[in-house]
């Protein structure tokens, strides 16, 4: 009885495993392959396996080094703000949203413009001629900075990510300040807590969780950040715009090297499958 | 006093964070010429030339195929995520297949930065033929899509109380019974939910649509960046400006329809990820 419940259940969830099986573990098999093969686009299909050359070769390289450099500090950076910014939305903002829900609505509406197309707006936002920002910076100061420029194209790019993505931490930052009990809050005030201390003592500590959250998703979607970098500054001056999805792509696309953008693929899964492994014990741990 | 701060705040906000669209919306009204005179946000003379121009269909620029691809490439990556995942969160959230690890694997797929898959992808299918079609790129965004997908119909079922299961059972009704006709029905608007969010995921993807498309299924989000270098010369800021206001209003109308939703989808994909 119980062995045939168990084959009905996995029949069920069979073709999304074959799916993932063969449409990113037969990938991940090919990247393992690759990567310590000898391989140009002449040669595809027959890699010739060669030793951990790619490896070392990626590894010797200041660009890869530069472009994990640049994603990390992305990373954190946009998370950093946007979890800051959205917090404080939330939470200052949160009579606002009592009666009437249309003011989210207008905060979330960068949430649902592409990324890509979000980095091509910028370009003319930004337009030394056509754009408003240099337009009104002149207008007002007789001055304007290089938005895109080799020393301030990172920041630029911070602010592009942070202002499209504080509505995603607002979201959940509100989700969460809605969620407090108000009975909470009220006995608090009765023991005489002012609005600040409620919001040291008792609010912030009860939405830590949603916090750890946030921080989490916005870093690892900083950290992996293409789109609108891509169009933006592509890899910006000598390079100093290159996150590591950049990274990959141009040694793939524009160089041909695909044995480095493989070996480049390899390091960044096991990283990241570190990193979310310990995550995830972590969190278990904590459940227990 | 303290009320009309908050307005103040929430206005500088949502001016801030909605700034590329205005200005984008603005631009698109505009003639060249006012652009070159008049780069504010106030619109002098407005006119529909830029839309005129951009639905033009020529040999390079086709604004409706583009929207068509991303139309149809969402359409199936969504649909597909959707169909795989259904029996499967049955199986785990009834029968406790796979919650320790199925679920946590697939639900992390959520951060890897997909990129790493980007390179093996395109050399499958060039293998397959299948580069440069709706069909390839639809399958890339069902797997950007099933880890939501899977978490909220996890979810969803989960909170399906399971005295109705063992009704039906009793009844006689067989596991796919259950499934298609009582669990699906009831657990149709976390499905809906389901569904327009990955349409607007697969809707708003790049980095597969860069990678995979070079002309017949390039999707809208590849496509405008065409229009930036159409004329030779220098950019035509208005079509641009034209081109993007179409490409980004399916997702932003999907949104406003349904924000009350996302915010609690958003909220179950952070808890669960």
């Amino acid at each position: 009885m119980e062995a045939t419940h168990r084959t009905e259940w996995t029949l069920l969830a069979t073709p999304l495993v074959a799916f993932l099986l063969v449409c990113l573990g037969f990938p991940a098999v090919v990247n393992l392959v690759y990567s310590v093969s000898q391989i140009s686009f002449a040669t595809l299909r027959q890699p010739e396996i060669t030793g951990f050359g790619n490896f070392v070769a990626v590894v010797s390289d200041t660009a890869f080094w530069r472009a994990n450099w640049f994603s990390l500090r992305f990373g954190l950076l946009t998370a950093l703000l946007e979890c800051l910014f959205g917090l404080g939305l939330a939470v200052f903002l949160a009579p606002l949203f009592k009666e009437r829900s249309w003011p989210i609505a207008i905060l979330m509406l960068p949430l649902m413009v592409a990324p890509a197309l979000m980095g091509l707006m910028y370009r003319l936002v930004l337009h030394e001629f056509a754009g408003p920002v240099p337009h009104y910076l002149w207008a007002w100061f007789g001055d304007s900075p290089a938005f895109l420029g080799p020393n301030s194209a990172f920041w630029t790019l911070t602010a592009v990510e942070t202002l499209q993505w504080t509505p995603f931490a607002f979201l959940l930052f509100h989700m969460a300040y809605q969620a407090i009990p108000t009975e909470l809050r009220e006995a608090a005030a009765l023991d005489g807590a002012t609005g600040l201390a409620r919001f040291w003592r008792i609010e912030l500590p009860l939405m830590l969780p949603t916090a750890v959250a946030a921080l989490l998703i916005r870093f690892i979607d900083g950290f992996r950040v293409f789109d609108n970098v891509y169009v933006l500054t592509g890899s910006g001056a000598g390079g100093s715009t290159t996150s590591l999805s950049i990274y990959i792509y141009e040694a793939f696309f524009k160089q041909g090297a695909i044995g480095k953008a493989v070996a480049a693929s390899v390091i960044l899964f096991a990283a990241s499958f570190a990193v979310l492994y310990g995550l995830n014990r972590l969190a278990r741990r904590r459940r227990r | 006093m303290l009320a009309t701060i908050r307005w103040t705040v929430f206005v500088l906000a949502a001016f801030a964070m909605n700034f590329p669209l205005i200005v984008t919306l603005a631009t698109s009204f505009k003639s060249a010429r006012e652009i070159s005179t008049n780069p504010g946000l106030w619109v002098q003379a407005p006119t529909l030339s830029n839309y005129l121009t951009v639905l033009q269909v020529s040999d390079r620029l086709n604004i409706f195929l583009y929207l068509a691809n991303s139309f149809a490439v969402a359409a199936l990556g969504t649909l597909l995520a959707v169909a795989l995942a259904l029996p499967a969160a049955y199986a785990i959230a009834r029968g406790r297949l796979g919650e320790k690890t199925l679920l946590p694997l697939i639900v992390n797929l959520r951060a890897v930065p997909l990129v790493i898959f980007a390179i093996p992808i395109y050399m499958m299918f060039q293998f397959l033929g299948l580069l440069d079609t709706r069909f390839g790129l639809g399958l890339v965004l069902t797997i950007v899509n099933i880890p939501l997908v899977l978490i909220i119909l996890v979810n969803a079922i989960a909170d399906v109380p399971y005295e109705l299961d063992e009704a039906a059972m009793i009844d006689g009704v067989s596991r796919t019974g259950i499934l298609f006709r009582i669990l699906a029905p009831v657990c149709r608007p976390a499905i809906v939910t389901s569904l327009i969010f990955g349409f607007i995921t697969a809707w708003n993807e790049f980095l597969f649509g860069l990678m995979l498309t070079t002309s017949k299924a390039v999707p809208v989000t590849v496509g405008a960046s065409f229009f930036f270098a159409a004329s030779g010369g220098g950019v035509q800021w208005g079509v641009a400006a034209a081109v993007m206001m179409v490409g980004a209003l399916p997702p932003m109308l999907l949104g406003l329809f349904m924000y009350r939703k996302i915010s609690g989808t958003m909220m179950a994909g952070a808890v669960k990820g």
